[in-house]
């Protein structure tokens, strides 16, 4: 129909188009990318550490300036836990060698043979003489939690006994033997020597994230072992399950009993796994801010371009115009020319914007270890570039066809 | 005659302000969003000792047991770090001007003051060298001696911030503060030292950019008492006795050396004394890996530890894909606005003027756009950077701009526009002012 008068007009005057192209092609080709990477993190910080109702889990972490012997100090941690159990509104205690997504805690390497050359799983440990399972709301898929006689009390300073038993996440055991179902009654070994402690898997729960919450199925490669453990570390973690809504209230009635029902002097912290969970994602938080601030300005810079260079045509071509008008033609011709000619560049830059948005992908991958774009976001980004396109040129297009013939044809 | 473009310039801005204010704020956010993240960019991979971090090297060799090696694969975190045995040779070399191993250190601090409870402090136990070696400053007192490196006493030096929170701001060298569970004699306070990035000790709980170090304790004292490490240790493997002591007889590896050499070219001598070291090693049965055995300097040791990280280099390539789209958006705008002139400088040109009036004109006009919009995206980019400090206390402590930086935000931004406008500039000069006449 029109597309060739609106081509040989276009070929006269290029440079309006092609910056245009450009802008729509350098826009899609970060926005595509921007909003990829978006969702990736988003989809990141929204992964389950498998604790149930985390908000109402808080921590209580005390460190003592003498710890005394090992009967002393298991004698200590026995009483601190009953009393934060017998505080009202606390719904469960357990003691831990490490809280999930704190960032702080230690791992292991695991093996399936004694000796073997490579560790089958490198997993994150928490010791635990209490109910991890219970406090955490942990699901258990198949076996059984600890029976208290499971429990062994280690003094790390001379002792190197290790927990018998273990509980593993479904995670780490499909990693541990791939392609198995059932778990329990296998046995593990802890570090890949000769003589490494055994253990044998007595449940298995659904999920339970790392203290680091890495990224990929490694973020939930756990094992809970049962043991309390005097000397080597210094200071105590209990994990506490609040009622719901109590947290808050509870965390400043736990630090005061712990201080008023010791005598020595204590120091005594508390944190939440809503602020764990906080710091572990803040800069994927931060990094998707700047990238929808960025895409956002994107869009409006790229709108602005196309509103300038249209009203400029729009303002160089009055007299055509009205000749056109004049001539027989609508208002709704003028306004369809104008909208065709936008589409028509617009594609241009779209089709140049899918090339250099791979292209920005294939940086990204090889320099920034960045994942691989989907092609499901080149079409959305030019989809949205199109829509764009059509809304920011409707203005200076129907001012082009209110242009009446007679004043476009009386003066300049 | 600038003064005059310049003059004009500001006069044709006002007239259409809508055009003027939105190739202005284009301008301004493309240049800020660049600024802003270059600016996070270089102060993360800035050099706190320039002059001499070339001759500052970590060294690295490979205690790992044998299991599991792969020849040629890059060195991971449980080389990262050296083994007490090592350091404690290392120490006793005689390689370089300066030695120094250290560890982090956590616990409790215990004010003799009475109206502040206990509260925990992070530190670090290095040996003397360490001070001199980072030239960190003092503001009282001095680094303790050989002598108590040697004998493990229980002296400390203490932050600047953590002394006046202790002792208020007296001069506290020769009291005794409560650390650790354990009494320190004060030698000496530090002045401010906070540099960024940490490079003494990137691994740890800290990082590259953590808060400053409150308290420093004699590497051989906090081994004396068993102080435990805050940081991480790799002991993959390797074959550990019990507690503390079990530790340090073993090939574990959590400690951070560093050697300061005389200068950059004695590079080789200490790589040559790290090889006869390992050769040595080996004959004791150790290091059974063969792996190779290597230095670091500043630099490089920042770059394996990937101090910048790969988000923050992201945020600057957008940056900079974000105003290259600006400045084709003021390419095109400059042009829109020009055109419309054409009149103007047809009347200008027919009384005299000549394109190089014409094109100075313009570019001063494109110049004045430049530095409204500089001043604006500086004022922009501030405001990012207070975002940034306000959302991430490790970003905090690089998200600070200097004076190179203000007036890389100049040049850039009056560079840009007036990159911008020479094409518009140019098509302005193409104007033929006869023809322009006629159809008026």
């Amino acid at each position: 129909m029109e597309i060739r008068p609106i081509l040989s007009a276009l070929m006269r005057s290029k440079t309006g188009a092609v910056l245009v192209a450009v802008q729509v092609a350098i826009s899609l080709a970060i926005l595509a990318n921007a909003l990829h990477i978006v969702n990736l993190r988003q989809a990141i910080a929204a992964r389950p550490t498998g604790v149930a109702a985390e908000n109402d889990i808080f921590y209580v972490n005390i460190q003592s300036m003498d710890k005394g012997s090992h009967q002393r100090q298991l004698a200590d941690q026995k009483r601190q836990a009953a009393l934060l159990r017998g505080l009202p509104g606390v719904l469960s205690v357990a003691q831990t060698s490490q809280a999930v997504l704190s960032r702080s805690g230690s791992s292991t390497n695991v093996s399936i043979k004694r000796g073997q050359p490579t560790a089958s799983a490198t997993t994150s440990m928490y010791f635990t003489p209490d109910s991890l399972v219970k406090t955490y709301g942990l699901k258990l898929v198949e076996g059984r939690d600890f029976h208290p006689d499971e429990v062994l009390e280690i003094d790390e300073k001379v002792d190197e006994t290790f927990p018998k038993v273990v509980i593993v996440t479904l995670a780490a055991a499909q990693k541990i033997w791939p392609g198995e179902s059932s778990f329990v009654g296998k046995t593990l070994f802890n570090g890949t020597g000769d003589d490494d402690d055994e253990m044998r898997v007595i449940g298995v729960v659904e999920r339970l994230q790392t203290q680091v919450g890495q990224v990929g199925a490694q973020g939930e490669h756990s094992l809970i072992l049962p043991a309390r453990m005097t000397g080597s570390r210094d200071s105590l973690l209990y994990a506490v399950r609040a009622e719901p809504g109590q947290r808050d209230r509870l965390m400043k009635e736990a630090e005061q009993a712990i201080r008023s029902a010791s005598s020595e002097r204590l120091l005594v912290r508390t944190d939440t796994l809503e602020k764990h969970r906080t710091s572990r994602y803040r800069a994927d938080r931060g990094l998707s801010w700047m990238l929808i601030a960025v895409s956002t300005l994107l869009l409006l810079v790229t709108a602005s371009g196309i509103v300038g260079i249209a009203s400029l045509w729009v303002t160089q071509r009055r007299k055509q115009i009205g000749v056109r008008r004049a001539l027989g033609a609508r208002r709704v011709d003028i306004l369809r020319y104008f909208l065709t000619e936008n589409f028509m560049i617009t594609s241009v830059g779209v089709a140049c914007g899918v090339l250099l948005a791979l292209g920005l992908n294939q940086l990204l991958v090889s320099q920034l270890e960045m994942a691989r774009l989907p092609p499901g976001y080149l079409l959305a980004g030019a989809l949205v570039f199109w829509l764009l396109g059509v809304a920011a040129v409707y203005g200076p297009a129907w001012r082009a066809a209110s242009i009446s013939p007679a004043t476009a044809t009386r003066s300049t | 005659m600038f003064r005059y473009y310049f003059t004009l310039g500001l006069r044709s801005l006002r007239r259409n302000r809508a055009l003027t204010a939105l190739m202005v704020l284009t301008l301004a956010v493309g240049v800020a969003a660049s600024v802003s993240t270059v600016t996070i960019l270089h102060a993360m991979s800035g050099d706190p000792l320039p002059h001499k971090s070339d001759r500052l090297f970590v060294p690295m060799i490979d205690v790992v047991p044998l299991k599991s090696y792969v020849p040629g694969a890059k060195p991971t975190f449980g080389q990262a770090q050296l083994a007490y045995i090592d350091a404690n040779n290392f120490m006793a070399s005689n390689m370089g001007v300066r030695r120094t191993v250290m560890y982090g250190v956590a616990g409790p601090v215990e004010p003799a003051r009475t109206d502040i409870g206990a509260f925990q402090a992070q530190g670090l136990a290095p040996t003397r060298d360490f001070f001199a070696m980072f030239e960190v400053p003092f503001l009282y007192g001095q680094p303790w001696s050989e002598a108590d490196d040697a004998s493990g006493a229980d002296v400390i030096v203490l932050s600047r911030s953590l002394a006046e929170k202790l002792l208020g701001t007296v001069n506290p060298v020769g009291r005794r503060v409560t650390v650790l569970g354990q009494p320190y004699l004060v030698s000496g306070v530090l002045d401010h030292w906070d540099p960024v990035p940490r490079i003494h000790r990137i691994i740890g709980s800290k990082g590259a950019f953590g808060t400053e170090d409150e308290f420093f304790i004699p590497f051989a004292s906090a081994i004396r008492h068993e102080t435990r490490h805050d940081g991480g240790m790799a002991c993959s493997g390797v074959e550990r006795g019990p507690g503390f002591q079990g530790t340090l007889t073993s090939d574990c590896t959590w400690l951070q050396f560093w050697f300061e050499m005389e200068s950059a070219g004695q590079r080789g001598e200490l790589q040559a004394y790290l090889d006869s070291y390992a050769a040595e090693q080996r004959k004791l049965g150790r290091m059974p890996r063969h792996a190779p055995n290597a230095l670091y300097n500043v630099k490089e040791w920042m770059v394996f530890l990937n101090v910048v990280d790969n988000d923050n280099k992201l945020a600057a390539w957008l940056a900079f894909g974000f105003l290259l789209l600006c400045l084709v958006n003021t390419i095109g705008l400059l042009l829109a606005k020009f055109s419309v002139r054409a009149s103007e400088v047809g009347i200008r040109r027919a009384l005299g003027a000549t394109r190089r009036d014409i094109f100075r004109q313009f570019l001063t006009e494109t110049a004045v756009i430049g530095l409204a919009g500089g001043v604006l995206g500086l004022l922009l980019a501030y405001a990012a950077l207070a975002v940034v400090r306000s959302q991430s206390k490790e970003l905090g402590t690089v998200a600070h701009m200097d004076i190179p930086m203000l007036l890389l935000t100049f040049a850039v931004s009056v560079l840009a526009a007036l990159l911008a406008g020479l094409l518009p500039t140019w098509r302005a000069c193409q104007v033929t002012p006869a023809i322009q006449l006629k159809s008026q």
